[in-house]
């Protein structure tokens, strides 16, 4: 659910992180507003495999002794909704909550190796995959030195879920835990599916044998909290949170900054960074970067020429961003007029050249997308057929369709959300080749974010753009399921096929990995060839600008914790 | 808005317009307006803003027929290029001709100048304020009231909020006409930004204009013209339009003068933040903020493309600046003893 | 006069509550629910129901409006729908904090190069100096803050390296330099025009003459005289400069990266976050009433002609 993308931001230049964050709407946003804020989102979120980027600087400090403690890391942010990691549910308030607060495991920094025991030191699955028992570390403390028990994971879990707290996505991500639902109903405080079977041992019971299970206690719904901090404090204990993590927050004002902390008493090698200031207040991050003011930013569409040109200073300080794991796209609502014939939308997708937007208009930041698991994803096939670029079969499909007389055409209005991000170029430029391909003429609405989402919701929308989807975890479920099943709330346009639910419900409990894929792989294509979307672009293939002191700043594809191991060399 | 706003309503609250003196009652005539206009155009920098104001609304009037390009076509093997011969201002990202999207955003600007003047400043500002200046008592208290809680917003507050507010409820609107009616274009034409800006504006137009003429005609009715016209028992109306309207007409053009200079902004912050018009119909706001992405590239695009974002903010620019100078001249040739 | 400014005082209250009630009717008719805002993309309509319910939405209109007036009259805003359980005052009172400081700072600007370069040209009128002040101030005047800012930006921060580019580091630090030149110098553009023609007043006058007259030296009628009565009715317009910025740094926060009350309400608007929203509006009324006010008795003062009635 960081998911969301531009407007999720609401604020103006938070948009643009957010953006970033999440994936972006669509690339104008992603590469322009990068300008303005991406850079931390960037730096954050999106991004690279680890090596990619550090080797030059490693040698550059090689012969150093290595590491070297303190230091103030500098970062431009946006303000997170909530800090309250039960409540998270975008990718501005992730990128903060996962420096500070942690659970029992943790995804990987790649993709090969999806999770890593982070407060639980192993797990084992018993009973035919439908139970999970976790053994936590030995002399695991809170930043104020409380011990973490295996009890104090229950209390989380299920005040997680209670309707007081108000989580809206506890019962998508616990919701398997037996016992969970009926406390997000509000009928029990207690969920028997989670035991407490000593102090360091955890023992989770679902309700039937999910493989991506595990995957969603990476997720901040499933992260530990201290009763008594949380309980003490009431509503603002988020102000002075007792966690878990590499950092602790130091201070947080509201629209100005966020500064963390070394946590003295995390259970790993303590972080190097003494500070980690996110600057809330936003500002032209390129100007700053270029002037020593943040550390890291990203490089958006406007700056991109200049700092691929070799003689230009800044060019030392480029670095690679592997695309996040996000697919942006046009979305169409399926039970409306002209939409409700797959030869009306097949016509549409054939009618885009992705390929010349991507190398026109955005300077191949992204990549364009014929499917919609992204590359380098597990279940990624490369075997997918997309609605290739073809105006000829474009017209074909059109004439073929229920509304190929433009006179009788129902009328056609894409909203994409207007306020705060670029208003749309992609849009702009998708509807122009509707126009000069197909004849087709749309009306182009731009609501603020508010009605947007509301109408979102609603299926009101006719057509809309400027949204994209980003992993919640590195499992195909996350994007197959969860966007097209016929029942899934995420499922905007009302995409309903029998034959691609029956995939992905089995999918939910195969157990044998490879035919797993194969059912998402199997739904992805029918969804594709029906043009349920017209997906546009992959993840946003990045570039960022990091100064040359900073060390080992890993950027990652999913959101994980990443200043831990960073330090500066000045 | 902030800045010539400020101008302008420091201008209506000053001391010197507030005292003027009525011109003794006649009625005014050719040959006054003709002194008037000779005078006028011995200034100067005022009379060749006057040409650069005409200037650019021609440009915008006749957009249709200079246009050298389509505004919304793109045309992806072209973009982001300098100015040529063949696009005289360069092309945006999506490879759009910039000479050709200015002229039909300066369309835009005229459009809402003329309606959100036509309907808030003249015909609601005047005739309130005719209305409450001449029958005092509850009438004027109330418009007073009433105009003091809209003007006590902060007004770029106020636009914002109304502009999101009403938007989604007018295009509904609109659309909910066009298909009972089977009309087509009213939205896609941009009528419907039109009125929503306008509406917007309203607060921002009306009071301001209201209080003026109320302070003049509060002083002209007692004026011995209008106090013989009234015992010689003409109409209301009558004395209104006659007698007191003509006297009125000197300080609502200055004010009006002043005004449009901010108008033509409030509009370009307004398509700035996505409120305003919408695409793919360009205004001089919509392209400042799709350059700019809203404000976070601007420096970038100062320094590699400033072409870009010059080419609107120029003409932004030149209007706002000419309309001042017009209306500091007309001030003065219109009131000179206020100088 | 005291009956006037009684009357003025007891109104305001009154338009105060009318100015509140007029944004909780937009609230309600605006599209847009802050429940789902807050809650996000993923929420179920469950969700939102109870969310709805703890913000207290589900209660009609006048309820509402009148726990608000309750609330504010015992000092308490409310909480914002956004920020999920700060209190609105918690929130809104550092930001306007930061504006009223940037504001300080654009008018001490605006004043000290508006006022000696007004009364400059004023003393210079007949010679090209003049005009040339005139034309360029009016030329400053009209630039649109989308471009003065990023120039200041690209030439001070990026080019020279003399001031951070943005940012906020409170009133003296460096990073106000920028925004506040961005504000102030369109308000040096109002200064001198206003100082000039106030100069030319009093010039004209005949105890100037006098004093020239009397063989006063130049220096001492300048600054004695003329400055000084001067200066008196410019005074008046910079309360009235003041209430106009309140709302008028939107932009310049936004590009500099300020988190002042300009963005904020900004914000609000776009989050649906009715209480800072409300609470806004009540203080920029609220000021903006008291600076008119303060006008108006000024006026009376330097003109006595002019009667408040």
């Amino acid at each position: 659910m960081r998911k969301m993308i531009i407007g999720m931001a609401l604020s103006l230049v938070v948009v643009a992180a957010v953006a970033c964050s999440g994936g972006d709407g669509s690339p104008t946003e992603a590469a322009a507003p990068p300008t303005s804020t991406p850079p931390s989102a960037r730096a954050t979120q999106p991004a690279i495999a680890p090596d990619l980027q550090d080797d030059e600087k490693a040698d550059a400090s090689a012969g150093d002794s290595g590491p070297t403690q303190g230091g103030v890391f500098n970062t431009l942010w946006s303000d997170p909704p909530t800090l309250d990691p039960h409540l998270v549910t975008d990718g501005t308030s992730y990128g903060i909550v996962i420096e500070v607060f942690s659970g029992l495991v943790r995804l990987g920094a790649d993709t090969t190796n999806p999770f890593e025991p982070d407060l639980a030191e192993s797990w084992s699955v018993l009973e035919g995959g439908t139970v999970y028992e976790f053994k936590l570390r030995n002399g695991l403390t809170f930043s104020n030195g409380d011990p973490v028990t295996a009890q104090d994971f229950k209390w989380s879990f299920e005040r997680a879920a209670h309707p007081d707290t108000a989580s809206t996505v506890a019962e998508e991500f616990l919701g398997d835990i037996v016992g969970i639902q009926d406390i997000v109903d509000g009928n029990a405080t207690s969920a028997e599916g989670i035991e407490v079977v000593d102090e360091r041992t955890l023992r989770l019971t679902i309700d039937a044998p999910k493989a991506y299970f595990i995957a969603k206690l990476t997720y901040p719904t499933a992260f530990v909290l201290n009763k008594n901090n949380v309980e003490s404090l009431g509503r603002n204990w988020v102000d002075e949170p007792v966690s878990t993590g590499p950092f602790t927050l130091k201070e947080y004002r509201i629209g100005q900054r966020i500064r963390l902390a070394r946590n003295d008493n995390f259970w790993d090698r303590a972080a190097y960074l003494d500070e980690v200031v996110f600057n809330l207040a936003g500002g032209v991050a390129m100007a700053m970067y270029e002037n020593d003011e943040i550390d890291v930013t990203g490089v958006g569409l406007a700056d991109l020429e200049r700092v691929q040109d070799p003689t230009e200073e800044l060019n030392a300080d480029l670095v690679e961003v592997p695309p996040n794991f996000a697919v942006s796209y046009v979305g169409f609502n399926i039970d409306e007029a002209p939409f409700d014939d797959a030869n009306f939308r097949q016509a549409l997708n054939h009618a885009v050249d992705k390929q010349l937007i991507a190398d026109q208009v955005f300077s191949n930041l992204v990549k364009p997308a014929y499917g919609i698991i992204p590359p380098g994803f597990p279940g990624f096939s490369a075997d997918i057929q997309g609605l290739e670029f073809d105006p000829e079969l474009a017209q074909d499909l059109l004439n073929q369709s229920a509304y190929a007389d433009a006179s009788t055409r129902p009328r056609i209005v894409l909203t994409v959300p207007g306020t705060g991000g670029s208003p749309g170029l992609t849009t702009e430029v998708v509807a122009d080749m509707w126009r000069q391909n197909l004849g087709i003429e749309i009306e182009i609405q731009q609501v603020e974010w508010a009605t947007y989402i509301q109408d979102l919701h609603r299926g009101r929308l006719q057509a809309w753009s400027g949204l994209s989807w980003q992993a919640d975890y590195p499992d195909p479920q996350t994007f197959i399921d969860v966007l097209f099943r016929s029942s899934s709330a995420i499922n905007y346009g009302g995409y309903a096929n029998s034959q691609v639910d029956e995939y992905v419900v089995n999918a939910q409990t195969e157990q044998d990995a490879t035919k797993r894929v194969q059912y998402y792989n199997d739904a992805e294509q029918i969804v594709v060839s029906e043009a349920a979307w017209l997906p546009l672009w992959w993840g946003v293939d990045s570039k960022a600008l990091v100064k040359p002191w900073v060390q080992d700043y890993a950027f990652s594809s999913l959101t994980i914790a990443k200043f831990k191991d960073v330090w500066l060399d000045k | 808005m902030t800045n010539s706003q400020k101008f302008e309503r420091s201008e209506n609250r000053s001391p010197m317009l507030k005292d003027l003196p009525p011109d003794g009652g006649q009625f005014k005539t050719r040959g006054h307006w003709r002194k008037i206009w000779a005078n006028f155009r011995r200034r100067r920098l005022a009379f060749v803003s006057l040409i650069i104001i005409s200037f650019i609304y021609l440009l915008g009037i006749f957009a249709p027929v200079i246009q050298t390009h389509d505004y919304q076509e793109t045309n992806l093997r072209e973009t982001q290029q300098g100015p040529s011969a063949d696009h005289w201002f360069g092309t945006d990202r999506a490879g759009r001709d910039l000479y050709t999207r200015v002229v039909w955003g300066i369309q835009t600007t005229v459009i809402i100048t003329v309606t959100s003047f036509a309907t808030g400043s003249l015909l609601l500002g005047v005739s309130i304020g005719l209305a409450a200046g001449y029958f005092r008592g509850w009438t004027d208290a109330i418009i007073m009231r009433v105009g003091e809680v809209v003007s006590a917003f902060p007004d770029i507050l106020l636009i914002i909020l109304l502009a999101a507010t009403l938007r989604p409820r007018f295009v509904q609107f609109a659309r909910d006409i066009e298909d009972s009616t089977g009309m087509t274009g009213l939205v896609s034409s941009g009528i419907v930004d039109y009125v929503v800006i306008g509406v917007a504006l309203l607060p921002l137009s009306w009071f301001g204009m209201m209080r003026l003429v109320r302070g003049q005609v509060l002083v002209l009715r007692e004026a011995e013209y209008v106090q013989a016209a009234r015992a010689m028992g003409t109409s209301t109306p009558r004395i209104l339009y006659r007698h007191i309207l003509p006297n009125v007409v000197s300080p609502i053009i200055v004010s009006v003068s002043f005004g449009i200079g901010a108008i033509a902004l409030s509009e370009v912050i307004l398509s700035f933040f996505g409120l305003g018009v919408q695409p793919p119909r360009p205004s001089l706001g919509v392209m400042i903020g799709e350059v700019t992405a809203r404000g976070g590239a601007s420096v970038s695009v100062l320094r590699d493309h400033p072409e870009q974002l010059l080419a609107p903010i120029i003409v932004v620019w030149l209007l706002i600046f000419s309309w001042n100078i017009v209306g500091d001249a007309l001030n003065d040739v219109l009131n000179p003893r206020a100088r | 006069m005291l009956a006037y400014i009684v009357r003025r005082l007891l109104w305001t209250p009154v338009l105060l509550a009318l100015a509140a009630f007029f944004v909780f009717i937009m609230g309600t008719w605006a599209p847009g629910d802050p429940a789902e805002l807050r809650l996000g993309n993923r929420a179920t309509p469950d969700n939102i129901k109870r969310e709805r319910e703890r913000m207290g939405l589900n209660d009609p209109i006048p309820v509402r409006y009148f726990n608000y007036v309750g609330g504010v009259l015992k000092g308490d805003f409310g909480d914002s729908y956004h920020y999920q359980g700060r209190s609105v005052l918690e929130i809104v009172r550092p930001r306007l904090w930061v504006s009223m400081q940037l504001n300080i700072a654009a008018l001490i600007v605006a004043v000290s190069i508006g006022l000696p370069l007004g009364f400059y040209a004023a003393k210079k009128q007949g010679t090209a100096r003049d005009p040339a002040i005139v034309i360029s101030m009016l030329v400053l005047y009209a630039m649109p803050v989308f471009f003065t800012a990023p120039f200041l930006i690209l030439f001070f921060a990026v080019k020279l390296h003399w001031v951070p580019a943005s940012g906020w580091g409170g009133f003296f630090s460096l990073q106000i330099i920028l925004p506040a030149l961005t504000i102030g110098i369109p308000g040096a553009a109002v200064f001198v025009r206003f100082m000039r023609a106030s100069t030319l007043d009093v010039i004209g006058q005949e105890y100037v003459r006098t004093a020239h007259a009397k063989g006063m030296s130049n220096f001492v009628v300048n600054y004695r005289h003329v400055a000084r009565n001067a200066l008196l009715p410019v005074v008046t317009i910079m309360g009235f400069t003041m209430a106009g910025m309140f709302g008028g740094s939107l932009i310049v926060e936004l590009i500099y990266g300020i988190p002042g009350a300009g963005r904020l309400s900004l914000d609000a608007i776009f989050q649906r976050d009715f209480p800072v929203l409300t609470a806004f509006v009540l203080l920029g009324a609220g000021m903006l009433v008291f600076a008119n006010l303060i006008i108006d008795i000024a006026y009376t003062i330097i003109d006595p002609r002019i009667r408040l009635q």
